[in-house]
């Protein structure tokens, strides 16, 4: 019971409390290029869970079973991307060949997350948080669906502001991120939810 | 074909020449983190023993020490810190303690707690000059001394973790298991599993009877002496005759001793007095309430209030024989020290004159009144059974 | 863009084509360690320094990198340049490397050092691309240390560590929370906007035409976009 109360803290806090997106502001490229529409956050969304997914599932081993026990940590960083870029484009190929109509709606998303910074973070963090491989799973899965979650709701302000007038010198860029800005303050609300969870 | 040999190619060659790099920059620099990270963790440990200098760990599983022991480091002086992990008041405190050369402390803080009152931030300050063997006389705080006695006794540990290392050798028994061994060794029949006997007799020579609870007999405790008997009262401990004696007595009063339940219904007793009996040699014994904190007085009954529960027994004349809190649920801490023998013992062959003199419970006056009350009702009880009210 | 001058090319970085303000490059440590004037120094030095060589290098195997394996050669060169300058710090300036934390390692994925290789070092001369590196570099950390200066100023009351006196007391908190940092930035954008009217590279949203890693991505995002409408 303690380990599962432990799960879904560190499920909860990740959606929730250090959101990756909004309050360590990792995968903050793509949350303000593809958040222009719903269907494009959805899909940038879930290609990034099921990366995170499949990235800490390798990288956790070869941290644990290969680096630390060869004594070659320093090398992490490295082999982390190598291995991110690599999984990507073996994830397009595979779904290209076996089920395209996965890969006809996830595929356009999939190399854009090589370069995202929430799924090196994500593995990196795992490590130095010092999970074990079910609580890297689950902080993964939770930072996929905090991100998800970020995503639909800033795409859904951001097709208010595109109705709005606006002054030119904020038009773009700006007002954006000052949208943003509001979002991660409502997401602040969720601080102290997560340690008054159980009590 | 060529050009994927050449890409492949390429990118190997690469990632070799890299990770030549990587190898040779962290041979430089590996040393060096390395030194810094164990000078950082010297600091830490600097805080207790400033003049601390080369801290090595202390392999734990080659020594016997007490069990809140959670890591221990040596010095090049002769120094020692010592990490504990102690509960206080409903939570786990870890101490770091610095112990010099000499033996005497350095330095202790709280490293992390949960205590509610915060005396845990400043009491290791009082902690400091303190040796093992000055270290029973520092004082508690009251109003938290559930906090204040486990970061004393944790200190306690550290300086006793000190002479361990240093090659002395420190009884790190607790008292109860001073006590649970006292009593197998008098009564290896016991097996280890003993409970205190409610004296209701007048006994020579002895503050303490245990029972073994597989009936194989009793323990009497006489002075600093523990003398087994078996379950019919013979002594079966090696004790000189003159005591031998003496505790069969002892034990012949304590097998024999029996109880007739007093109907009360016939007397206008204190409130006080839930039940009475008789014993065959003419003593009394009380199951009283007494009024606690959250009670107040004689009539106001706050609803949280609860009463704590008191067994006595009294000779007919009105000395008291044997005092126990039975049940309380007064404020942690603080009145909860009603139910410690060293505050119930106190009543033990005190009477109607003399039961006032007893030492009150420090931040605790309205249990210690409320107690004192109850106890003082059992010699009108007395008086009222006799007839002579 | 050959015909640039080694000054325009050093220049061009720290305003006109400033890579946090102009270019929307490298978002993500702008606005995560920009809470302190001391980090974001630490941030646009590690990162600029990486830059410098990783620019260096790829333009000097521009000629051996074959075209189809350029991407996975520029992360290697990248991510080997950010595990040396992450060991020498944390040999020699430990608290700096404790302050940055896990920002440090995704160096390798800021896109200023990804997107530089790609737009201006793969196709350019050693001398120009190293040029090209201290002046995105110092843009960069130029742009950082003004954004850590309002949310340090205002948002804790201190400039690089040493109290203000009156600000101290009366601090806005929320400028170094994470809302604070998305704002600052915003605002300090909608500022460069109107200082450099006309001159800056025209940059009406955020989306793939003006990324510069659109050629990494091969287009993935543009098409992502149109499969969306």
């Amino acid at each position: 019971m303690d380990t599962f109360k432990s799960l879904v803290v560190i499920l909860m806090s990740s959606v929730l409390v250090n959101n990756y997106v909004l309050n360590r502001f990792l995968g903050i490229c793509p949350f303000l290029g593809v958040s222009k529409k719903l269907n494009q956050a959805v899909g940038m969304g879930i290609s990034v869970i099921f990366v995170m997914l499949v990235a800490t599932a390798v990288t956790w081993p070869i941290q644990t079973f290969i680096l630390e026990k060869f004594g070659l940590e320093y090398t992490q960083t490295i082999v982390f991307i190598l291995i991110i870029a690599a999984l990507v484009q073996f994830i397009e190929i595979v779904l290209k060949k076996f089920i395209p109509s996965l890969h006809k709606s996830l595929g356009v998303y999939l190399p854009l997350i090589t370069t995202n910074c929430a799924v090196l973070g994500v593995t990196i963090n795992n490590i130095l948080d010092g999970y074990n491989f079910v609580e890297s799973m689950v902080s993964s899965l939770g930072c996929g669906l905090g991100f998800l979650l970020a995503m639909v709701i800033f795409s859904g302000v951001r097709s208010l502001i595109n109705e709005s007038k606006i002054p030119q010198a904020l038009r773009g860029l700006p007002v954006t991120l000052i949208a943003a800005s509001f979002v991660s303050m409502a997401f602040f609300g969720f601080a102290g939810i997560v340690d008054n969870l159980f009590a | 074909m060529k050009k994927n040999i050449t890409s492949i190619l390429a990118l190997t060659v690469i990632c070799s020449v890299v990770a030549v790099l990587l190898a040779v920059t962290n041979a430089i620099t590996a040393p060096i983190i390395e030194k810094n990270a164990a000078a950082a963790a010297d600091e830490a440990l600097l805080v207790v023993l400033p003049e601390g200098e080369g801290f090595t760990p202390v392999d734990l599983t080659t020594y016997e020490l007490p069990a809140t022991v959670t890591e221990a480091f040596t010095e090049n002086n002769g120094g020692v810190v010592v990490k504990l992990k102690t509960s206080g008041y409903g939570s786990d405190m870890v101490v770091m303690v610095g112990i010099k050369a000499d033996g005497s402390v350095s330095g202790a803080v709280c490293l992390s707690s949960n205590e509610t009152l915060g005396y845990e931030k400043t009491y290791g300050e009082s902690t400091v000059g303190m040796t093992a063997d000055t270290i029973d006389s520092l004082d508690t705080i009251a109003g938290a001394t559930k906090t204040t006695e486990a970061y004393k006794n944790a200190v306690k540990d550290a300086l006793n973790t000190a002479v361990i290392l240093g090659g002395g050798s420190v009884d790190i028994r607790d008292e109860a298991q001073i006590l649970a061994d006292n009593l197998s060794a008098a009564l290896p029949a016991g097996e280890g599993a003993f409970e205190k006997v409610f004296i209701t007799e007048v006994l020579t020579d002895v503050s303490a009877v245990y029972k073994a609870t597989n009936g194989s007999g009793y323990v009497f405790v006489s002075g600093e002496t523990f003398v087994g008997t078996d379950a019919q009262g013979t002594v079966v401990s090696q004790v000189d005759a003159t005591l031998s004696a003496t505790i069969a007595a002892n034990a012949q009063l304590i097998i024999n001793s029996e109880l007739t339940e007093v109907d009360l219904s016939g007397y206008e007793m204190p409130k006080q007095i839930e039940k009475a009996y008789t014993t065959a040699t003419g003593n009394y014994v009380f199951e009283l309430k007494a009024a606690g904190f959250g009670i107040n007085g004689d009539e106001y009954y706050y609803p949280s209030g609860e009463h704590i529960k008191i067994k006595m027994s009294l000779t007919a004349d009105g000395t008291i024989i044997y005092c126990e809190t039975t049940y309380q649920n007064e404020s942690e801490g603080i009145g909860s020290a009603c139910a410690d023998e060293a505050f119930y013992s106190q009543f033990n062959g005190k009477t109607a004159e003399t039961y006032g003199d007893i030492d009150a419970i420090a931040g605790a006056t309205i249990t210690t009144n409320g107690y004192k009350t109850a106890v003082s009702k059992t010699f009108e009880a007395i008086k009222i059974l006799k007839g002579e009210v | 863009m050959n015909k640039e001058s080694n000054m325009t090319v050093l220049l061009k970085g720290i305003l006109r084509e400033n890579p946090v303000f102009v270019l929307i490059l490298g978002t993500c440590p702008t606005l995560a360690t920009t809470t302190t004037v001391k980090g974001a120094f630490a941030m646009g030095l590690a990162a600029a320094a990486v830059l410098i060589c990783s620019n260096a290098v790829v333009s000097l195997l521009r000629k051996i990198i074959p075209d189809s394996m350029r991407i996975p050669c520029y992360i290697v060169i990248i991510a080997g340049f950010v595990t040396i300058v992450q060991m020498i710090m944390h040999a020699f300036l430990p608290e700096l490397y404790e302050l940055l934390g896990v920002y440090l390692a995704l160096i390798t994925v800021n896109c200023i050092i990804l997107g530089r290789a790609e737009m201006f070092a793969g196709k350019n001369t050693v001398g120009k691309s190293i040029l090209d590196g201290i002046g995105m570099g110092l843009g960069f950390t130029i742009a950082m240390l003004a954004m850590a200066t309002i949310r340090e100023v205002f948002g804790a009351g201190t400039f690089f560590g040493i109290e203000i006196p009156f600000l101290s007391t009366h601090t806005i908190d929320i400028l170094i929370k994470a809302p604070g940092g998305l704002m600052v930035y915003g605002l300090l954008i909608a500022v460069v906007n109107i200082i450099t009217k006309g001159k800056a590279i025209k940059k009406k949203e955020f989306s793939c035409a003006g990324c510069p890693s659109a050629g990494i991505c091969n287009g993935g995002c543009a098409t992502a976009e149109k499969e969306a409408e």
